[in-house]
């Protein structure tokens, strides 16, 4: 195996960040469609089934193409997809307004600040064990070299995630103060307090998963809950996982806990003020953190990127899709289908479950989810000091 | 390129270190209460970069996770409190320039008293290592918190343990300062 020189491990880096972008800007459209399909169904309605406005110019083109599409029966459920790009470019070409009496610097760095924060997080996420794949030797300038599953193998990564994630509130208080406008600073303050509460069970949640597995490292954790154990890693760990959920559903800012941008008390929130693209950019982290909860739910609590434990993946085997043998162990794509599974609980449990009030979403942190969390740690010691 | 690069891999340092002094003087110049509290964010990720330029792992992503994630933002949610009432302006932050002045000069002639032979002395040579033994039989680059912990919870025990009842101390006495207010 050769060793990469600084400048290739550079190069590397890159394109394992490029990867991960691709796949960002893959399952966030992705997601926004289903979650207008998901909840439509969920409402007994069709959800997004064409473009707006008519029958003339591109937008009529593209309906009456999509419509033909929808008399085969599994694409009618795709007619809407062309709404997508309708959004995004009207995201990208609207006017960007700038309300007067806002303070430009802050105005302006905040939308960035809560996408930033959401990427990086990736940094310490391992997407598959060991190596992903390796580069044919004609391959200009890093010819056989290796490409691991994880673009950072941070011995911390789990304080690395933590960390990170809690910088994503300042772009909503900052966006909130920023505005100058009296619903954004009330979304924002609520979105501070509700933030910084709910991120400690959070924080207990996944104490639990490191007391068990003995590491702090995100591809350790995996490994260890998902096959190091003798049992799998979500069997003692039920009640982790929901608070874990719960809370990532708060952090996130998603039904039933949307404080910050309660539309019917709050206008929009926090992004009352903003439009254009930077409106986009707080939609995506939006949407890029609630990828970055899913991902570490499926890595902590149900096994990320392993295969399925007690000899049942033998069982499954021969119900996969013959070609996914030519890419080795199909490690990315149990990963990948963890996370849309619970992707798919955000949108369910936003289809299901009515907001709280905002005494109730402080009530329900600090009576009961911290000291569940503080049980489930106990739990989880027991079972470390007993059956490991 | 190569030559850069590892250049630059080795100063990370001393730019990690200039960028968060960059950032504490745009804090201590600027004008409104929010731009401060944005640069002693800046301040505060640089340092944290310091320490993983100095592979301390553990301390940085707890720099992070505690300054940047916690403190900083109940910073800032007090400033926008405060902003809110109606108290700012120039004068109250004016008001206290004279004693602000003292105070850097106190802490400016502590730092130079208590840090002057580790700068200009023998000491500046080798690195200031408490007690090497608590590393035995860890690697620390790759098990950074392993190591801290072995330090905190086994040798240093005792006055962990009464540096946390001292926060616990304060943090029921701010309990109890906030509740007579109320009554």
């Amino acid at each position: 195996m050769p060793i990469p020189t600084l400048s290739q491990s550079i190069v590397i880096t890159l394109i394992q960040c490029l990867l991960v972008v691709v796949f960002v800007f893959v399952v966030v459209p992705l997601t926004v469609f289903a979650e207008r399909k998901v909840l439509g169904y969920l409402q007994q309605r069709l959800g997004s089934t064409r473009v707006a406005s008519g029958h003339v110019g591109i937008t009529g083109w593209m309906n009456r193409g999509m419509w033909k599409w929808g008399r085969i029966p599994v694409l009618s459920y795709w007619r809407g997809i062309p709404g997508l790009v309708a959004d995004i470019l009207k995201l990208i070409l609207k006017e960007d307004v700038i309300p007067a009496k806002a303070d430009k610097f802050v105005f302006f760095i905040a939308p960035a600040l809560s996408m930033v924060s959401a990427v990086v997080v990736f940094a310490a996420v391992s997407f598959v064990p060991g190596v992903f794949f390796t580069f044919p030797k004609w391959f200009p300038f890093v010819g056989g070299l290796p490409v691991s599953g994880g673009i950072a193998d941070i011995n911390v990564g789990l304080l690395w995630i933590l960390g990170v994630a809690s910088v994503g509130v300042y772009g909503i208080v900052l966006a909130g103060w920023a505005s100058n406008s009296k619903y954004p600073l009330l979304g924002g303050l609520r979105s501070a307090a509700q933030m910084v509460s709910y991120e400690v069970p959070l924080a207990i949640s996944l104490l639990a998963p490191v007391v068990l597995s003995a590491s702090l490292n995100f591809a350790e954790m995996s490994e260890r809950m998902a096959v190091g154990l003798p049992f799998w890693g979500l069997v003692p760990q039920v009640l982790g996982f929901l608070i874990y959920l719960t809370c990532g559903f708060a952090e996130t800012n998603r039904l039933p806990f949307d404080m910050p941008e309660a539309e019917n008390e709050l206008v929009a929130g926090f992004h009352t003020e903003y439009s254009g693209m930077k409106f986009g950019f707080f939609y995506l982290a939006e949407y890029i953190n609630m990828t970055v909860v899913a991902a570490l739910a499926a890595g902590f609590f149900l096994g990320g990127p392993w295969l399925l434990p007690f000899g049942l993946q033998g069982l499954l085997n021969p119900y996969l899709p013959g070609f996914l043998s030519w890419f080795g162990e199909p490690h990315a794509i149990f990963f990948a289908v963890k996370i849309i599974f619970i992707l798919f609980t955000y949108i369910w449990v936003r289809g299901t479950i009515p907001r709280y009030r905002y005494d109730q979403v402080m009530s329900v942190a600090w009576k009961y989810l911290i000291p569940m969390a503080l049980v489930n740690l106990l739990l989880a010691a027991l079972v470390r000091c007993f059956a490991v | 390129m190569e030559h850069l690069l590892e250049t630059i891999g080795r100063n990370m340092f001393a730019i990690f270190g200039v960028l968060s002094l960059c950032g504490a003087a745009f804090m201590v110049a600027s004008r409104s209460a929010i731009h401060s509290v944005l640069g002693f964010l800046f301040t505060m990720l640089c340092i944290a970069g310091c320490f993983l330029a100095l592979e301390a792992e553990f301390l940085g992503m707890a720099q992070i996770l505690v300054y940047a994630g916690g403190i900083v933002v109940l910073f800032l949610f007090v400033v926008m409190l405060v902003e809110m009432s109606k108290k700012s302006g120039p004068e109250v932050f004016q008001l206290q320039s004279r004693y602000a002045v003292a105070a850097v000069l106190i802490g400016a002639a502590a730092f130079v008293g208590v840090f002057r032979k580790v700068i200009f002395g023998s000491a500046s040579a080798e690195a200031l290592v408490l007690r090497p033994e608590l590393a035995q039989g860890l690697n620390v680059a790759k098990q950074n918190a392993q190591a801290v912990s072995r330090g905190l919870f086994a040798d240093y025990l005792l006055p962990f343990e009464i540096l946390s009842v001292i926060l616990l101390v304060a943090l029921v006495g701010a309990v109890v300062l906030a509740k007579t207010e109320r009554v």
